[in-house]
């Protein structure tokens, strides 16, 4: 029997979907990797107040023209090397195990290949210095917000809920607050930002970029906010727990309507009148309440829980978790943790007119 | 011979060197997961006060000039006690600053109007039940009660963080070097102070 | 005492006349007119003088001769801790000199038999020694007349051991106060008492504060005009200051000035006539604050008090506003850390300075204000000389509450002087406190180049003489909750030396010409009080028990005695009924800076007593945690 020699095997072709079929099942799991995006959680205020698509003021319209432009370039050089990547594919040519290696192309060079890899190169780092300097102008742009009568609040980040303290050149006129922040429309605003114990990270996409908040450090961020509406921002650094339970609430307002506002929340809390409520308020009081928690007109002044002086003008609890209502209060004071798993605050198990006779005093909180 | 028959035995098998690796390498991992802490992440709510307190103010409540024994049980949670578990203990580190105790304590537990926690000396003993009683009812030389003021599980997981202050806890449960300035050794390399014999309080007469 | 009588006398004479005229005077101030015994002595005087001729004394300015009355018993007695109005703690006696001192020896003592720090000054009075303990505060009364002067009675109060636990820096007491045979005292648990002097007789008693909020009281009060004038500690407990007048004869509390809250608690009214723009105002007690922070504001009258029979001023220091953490409470925080020139029948405020406007690093403004005529700019004005903590020797007219200078007198980072056209203390941001920062050599350290412990002033040499320390420190803030009864402080402290090597330093300050005359070292901060006599020594103690007499005009060493224990008390000096001059000193080592040893606190912790535990870890151990009384005299 004679032996053919056979010429030079290299490996057969690796076992796997044709080129074709492998395409397109990789523009298919694109596309359906992509489809839940669609499906997120509208945010409580409605669609658009989560949302860096909707800009509701100069910081976050800046970006957002700068995103725009990365994405557009981006997008182009995406679709240009998936089309490349699909032409490539589509014409590679489809052999058997004995099909002999194809020796020629790189013995012979394409210089049409060639030339068009090499313009596309060079059109990239066009591309790509031109989006350096898009950014830098950007990042300018961000730093130049005029800010003459700006807003001064000091935001400092707990695990997990965000304080707020409106400055003034005034001491007396300063005043605290938690997890709700306000902001007259067109005034520019500064932020202080600190972090008490572990890294978080602001974030109100509707209104400026992201700045984290580290302990130790004091970091700021000017913004305006042009567009009156609700905004929700969140916590975007993991910080524990309950990193995604720790939302901001921004309401922008009109000049007249911040200035209401903020006079109401520089005004102690007024005694309760009530029966049940001054009950209320002494269950407060004399309990574990005053212990983490601060009502301006008490003596609790403590400063490890949001500051409760005016609870009951907020839409939301604990940092956005809980829409505020009495029974959803009563939930959250008698087990926290059923919304907030590891949440610092304790569960509490009040008799009913006891929880009732505290919520009642929250209540007066406005 | 059968061409089918060599091709199936010179077909060079692909090496698989990763599959096996991976083998190799996620076993220890999924052992290792088995000494996964627990944590409690609720604090189970205390009982209610039966009525409000002297409102806003803490003072002493009553007090036993002996070691007083605790009869509630250390919760124990899937096994382990909140002196074995890190998160508990950790815990007992934040209510040690939040409720002021490094005020009167010193952050490192030295002591300044309220004696040392982290040396041998215990005045009204040193096993959890008693720091714990100590930490609830209060004592006749200034140490205010906390009973109704905080829950229990917080003063157990206090009580353990007060105990690692002297040392009493094992190194992976107590707590590491703080972010604070610097009160001392971190808590899980501090020598095991053995407590003296359980004295008299200060006698003031 | 007409001025224009002074005016035209020698000037040693003048000294030689005035201790005449304050005897005098003593009878001036209880009604009886002294012009004529005045004029006489003043002739006698002028006689005298061209005798024995002028010597260089002509440039010694004098302690106001109408502060130091009525304060001047004829038995060379000691009625109150600062031995008199103007608080000079000037003995006028002179058997003990520079040449005998070292022949000084022990002429007996007594074991009080309570430990922790004793602060208090032994006073002398109706041939009686009075002698108040830390807590439990009981009162002696030592029979001078008897040989080894064995206690006639004792009185114990009885406060509530409870104080002890919200005490910040132990359980001290600075001292009782004598008036027209009764002896005031004041408690940890607040209380003010008064018995009769012979008997111990308890006569009233009055709570004035609340310790289940931190408030204590260890001052030495002041009787004024027949009020007892006392204030409240707790600034480290959130808790807002006071300084209250009660009826000497039947503890009735007249009137309650507050240091932070509106013009009405302030008791600032129409006679508030403030030399700076920084303190006019409506309601700066409360607008200089942020919300409410006012109301656990701290501003606690602690230190000891002065008063100007002349100006009818009485002048009390108010402390650190609380927290330490000064982000908390944005604002000037009127009217801490400060000093009130009140009327004492009324209490109503005259004028205000505030030393340290929004205080960062706990600088109390209660040390002692020594009323002192000076010449200023050619003219004798009447001043008043304050060490404060911050580290500046302060001069203020007494009058008008304007700055006419201040010196440091201590290495000093936290601030680079003070703007005397603005009256306003200049902090050098470097070492401004930032939260969750650790911000290091901050010097003077919290305790202040100067603590509590009383300076003295001999009007022979016309020096001040500071007892003081030299320390710096490192510090965090961070967020503190309120909580009514535990600390409000915020802050973690680490101590140590300062720069030279040494902690503690006897500076004799020349306030006139604005600097140290000469100053003696020692190893551990100086906590005891300073005594100078007319012999031209002056006393002080040191923590690891050595009571020491140096030369007044050049700080020689001359000799020194072992304690039992550290001394942080103030010494006085008297004559005995056999006529003898004694010394006397209490030895107890304890106060803030003694806590570690008296409270056996574990120095491990660097921040175990606010610091001070670690940066006093070699002081050695005493022979004995119990107070001692000595006294000492000529053989």
């Amino acid at each position: 029997m004679a032996t053919r020699i056979r010429p030079l095997q290299r490996r057969p072709h690796a076992r796997g979907p044709e080129p074709r079929t492998f395409a397109a099942a990789a523009l298919a799991a694109l596309v359906l990797g992509l489809l839940p995006l669609a499906a997120v959680a509208a945010p409580p205020f409605g669609a658009g107040s989560q949302d860096a698509l909707r800009t509701g003021g100069p910081q976050a319209a800046l970006i957002l023209d700068l995103w725009r432009l990365l994405l557009a370039v981006c997008g182009v050089v995406f679709a240009a090397v998936m089309a490349a990547f699909g032409v490539a594919l589509w014409r590679a040519r489809r052999g058997t195990r004995d099909t002999p290696p194809e020796l020629q192309g790189p013995l012979r060079g394409e210089p049409r290949s060639a030339r068009l890899v090499a313009a596309a190169t060079g059109a990239s780092a066009v591309g790509l210095c031109g989006l350096i300097v898009a950014s830098v102008l950007t990042d300018r742009a961000l730093a130049r917000l005029p800010l003459s009568n700006a807003l001064h609040v000091e935001l400092t980040a707990h695990q997990w809920w965000w304080q707020a303290r409106y400055d003034d050149a005034d001491p007396s006129r300063t005043f605290e607050t938690a997890n709700e922040l306000h902001l007259p429309a067109g005034r520019p605003v500064l932020l202080t930002l600190h972090a008490d114990d572990v890294i978080h990270s602001f974030w109100v996409p509707n209104l400026s970029g992201k700045k984290d908040l580290i302990p130790g450090r004091t970091a700021t961020l000017a913004l305006r906010a042009d567009v009156p509406g609700r905004y929700r921002g969140q916590c975007a650094e993991f910080c524990g727990l309950q990193h995604a339970g720790m939302a901001l609430e921004v309401v922008v307002e009109p000049d007249a309507a911040y200035a209401a506002w903020a006079e109401r929340q520089r005004r102690p809390a007024e005694p309760p009148t009530d029966p049940q409520a001054q009950r209320g308020q002494r269950l407060f009081l004399a309990g574990t309440c005053a212990m983490c928690h601060a009502i301006q007109g008490t003596d609790a002044a403590a400063r490890r829980a949001p500051d409760l002086t005016h609870l009951a003008g907020r839409a939301r609890l604990a940092a956005g978790t809980v829409p505020n209502g009495r029974a959803q209060l009563a939930a959250w004071i008698a087990d926290p943790a059923a919304f907030k798993p590891g949440t610092n605050m304790p569960g509490h198990r009040y008799a009913p007119e006891d929880l009732d006779a505290l919520v009642a005093y929250l209540e007066t909180l406005r | 011979m059968c061409s089918r028959c060599r091709e199936r035995c010179h077909r060079p098998r692909p090496p698989r060197p990763a599959l096996g690796l991976a083998l190799a390498l996620s076993l220890p991992l999924a052992l290792a997961g088995c000494e996964r802490e627990a944590r409690r992440l609720e604090l189970p709510p205390s009982a209610p006060l039966a009525a409000p307190s002297k409102a806003g103010v803490l003072y002493p409540g009553p007090y036993a000039s002996a070691p007083v024994r605790v009869t509630a049980a250390d919760p124990v949670v899937r096994g382990q006690r909140v002196e074995e578990n890190a998160y508990a203990v950790s815990q007992g580190k934040r209510w040690f600053r939040w409720f002021n105790c490094s005020g009167c304590h010193a952050g490192g537990g030295g002591g300044d109007m309220g004696p040392p926690l982290s040396d041998d000396r215990w005045l009204y003993g040193h096993e959890l039940p008693q720091v714990v009683a100590s930490i609830l009812q209060g004592r006749p030389n200034g140490m205010p009660a906390f009973a109704g003021r905080i829950s229990e599980e917080q003063a157990w997981q206090l009580a353990a963080y007060v105990r690692s202050l002297s040392g009493q806890l094992r190194s992976d449960v107590a707590g590491g070097r703080s972010d604070a300035m610097g009160s001392g050794e971190p808590e899980q390399r501090r020598e095991r102070e053995v407590p003296r014999p359980d004295a008299a309080p200060p006698t003031v007469r | 005492m007409p001025s224009s009588f002074r005016a035209t006398i020698a000037a040693l004479t003048l000294c030689r006349a005035s201790r005449f005229e304050r005897r005098a005077g003593v009878e001036t101030a209880r009604g009886r007119p002294a012009h004529g015994i005045a004029l006489l002595l003043t002739v006698a005087a002028v006689l005298s003088a061209t005798v024995h001729g002028a010597t260089g004394e002509t440039r010694v300015p004098q302690a106001s001769q109408a502060a130091s009355a009525p304060a001047d018993p004829a038995d060379g007695g000691w009625p109150m801790a600062t031995r008199d109005y103007a608080n000079t703690r000037y003995s006028p006696l002179a058997d003990i000199t520079p040449a005998n001192v070292a022949t000084l020896k022990p002429a007996f003592s007594f074991r009080t038999g309570v430990k922790h720090g004793h602060e208090a000054a032994p006073l002398v009075a109706e041939g009686l020694m009075f002698v108040v303990t830390p807590f439990p505060n009981r009162l002696h009364a030592l029979d001078l007349a008897r040989p080894g002067a064995p206690p006639r009675w004792t009185f114990d109060p009885q406060p509530q051991p409870l104080a002890r636990g919200v005490a910040c820096c132990d359980g001290v007491n600075r001292g009782a106060a004598y008036d027209a045979g009764r002896v005031f005292i004041t408690t940890l648990d607040t209380q003010v008492v008064a018995v009769e002097a012979q008997s111990g007789r308890e006569l009233w008693r009055r709570r004035l504060g609340d310790i289940s909020r931190g408030e204590t009281i260890t001052m030495a009060p002041l009787v004024v005009k027949g009020k007892v004038l006392v204030g409240n500690s707790g600034g480290e407990m959130g808790v807002r200051g006071w300084i209250a007048a009660l009826d000497a004869a039947s503890g009735r509390e007249l009137w309650r000035a507050y240091s932070t809250g509106p013009d009405r608690d302030v008791l600032i009214g129409p006679s508030f006539r403030p030399y700076y723009a920084a303190d006019r105002g409506t309601d700066l007690g409360e607008k200089t604050w942020p919300g409410e922070a006012w109301k656990t504001g701290g501003g606690n009258v602690w230190g000891f008090l002065a008063y100007d029979p002349q100006l009818d001023l009485l002048y009390h220091g108010t402390a650190n506003p609380g927290p330490w953490n000064p982000e908390q409470r944005p604002g000037d925080n009127k009217w801490t850390s400060g000093v009130f020139a009140r009327r004492p029948d009324t209490g109503e405020a005259v004028w205000f300075y505030q030393w340290s406007p929004h205080d960062l690093y706990d600088y109390d403004g209660v040390n002692e204000n020594v009323l002192l005529d000076l010449p200023f700019d050619g003219r004798r004005r009447p001043v008043l000389v304050h060490p404060d903590r911050n580290g500046y020797v302060y001069v203020l007219d007494r009058a008008s509450g304007q700055v006419l200078s201040a010196d440091p007198f201590v290495r000093i980072t936290t601030s680079t002087g003070v703007d005397l056209a603005s009256g306003r203390l200049k902090y050098d941001p470097r070492t401004e406190p930032r939260a969750g920062q650790t911000v290091r050599n901050i010097c003077p350290h919290s305790p202040g180049g100067k603590d509590w412990q009383p300076s003295a002033w001999s009007p022979r040499t016309g020096l001040l003489y500071i007892p003081h320390q030299n320390m710096c420190q490192d510090t965090r803030v961070y967020e503190t909750s309120y909580i009514a009864g535990t600390p409000f402080v915020g802050a973690e402290v680490k101590m140590y030396t300062g720069p030279g090597g040494q902690r503690g330093r006897l500076t004799a300050w020349d306030p006139v010409s604005r600097r140290p005359a000469w100053s003696v070292e020692e190893p551990f901060p100086v906590w005891s009080g300073a005594l100078a006599t007319a012999g031209d020594v002056v006393f002080y103690g040191t923590m690891d028990g050595w009571f020491k007499a140096v030369d007044a005009k050049t700080g020689r060493a001359l000799w020194r005695y072992k304690t039992a224990s550290g001394i942080v008390g103030q010494p006085v000096s008297y004559r005995g009924p056999d006529g003898r001059q004694y010394v006397a000193v209490l030895a107890g080592v304890g106060g803030w800076a003694g806590a570690g040893v008296t409270h056996q606190l574990d120095a491990r912790d660097p921040t175990a007593a606010k610091g001070f535990a670690a940066a006093m870890k070699d002081l050695p151990k005493p022979e004995s945690l119990e107070g001692q009384l000595y006294v000492f005299a000529l053989p």
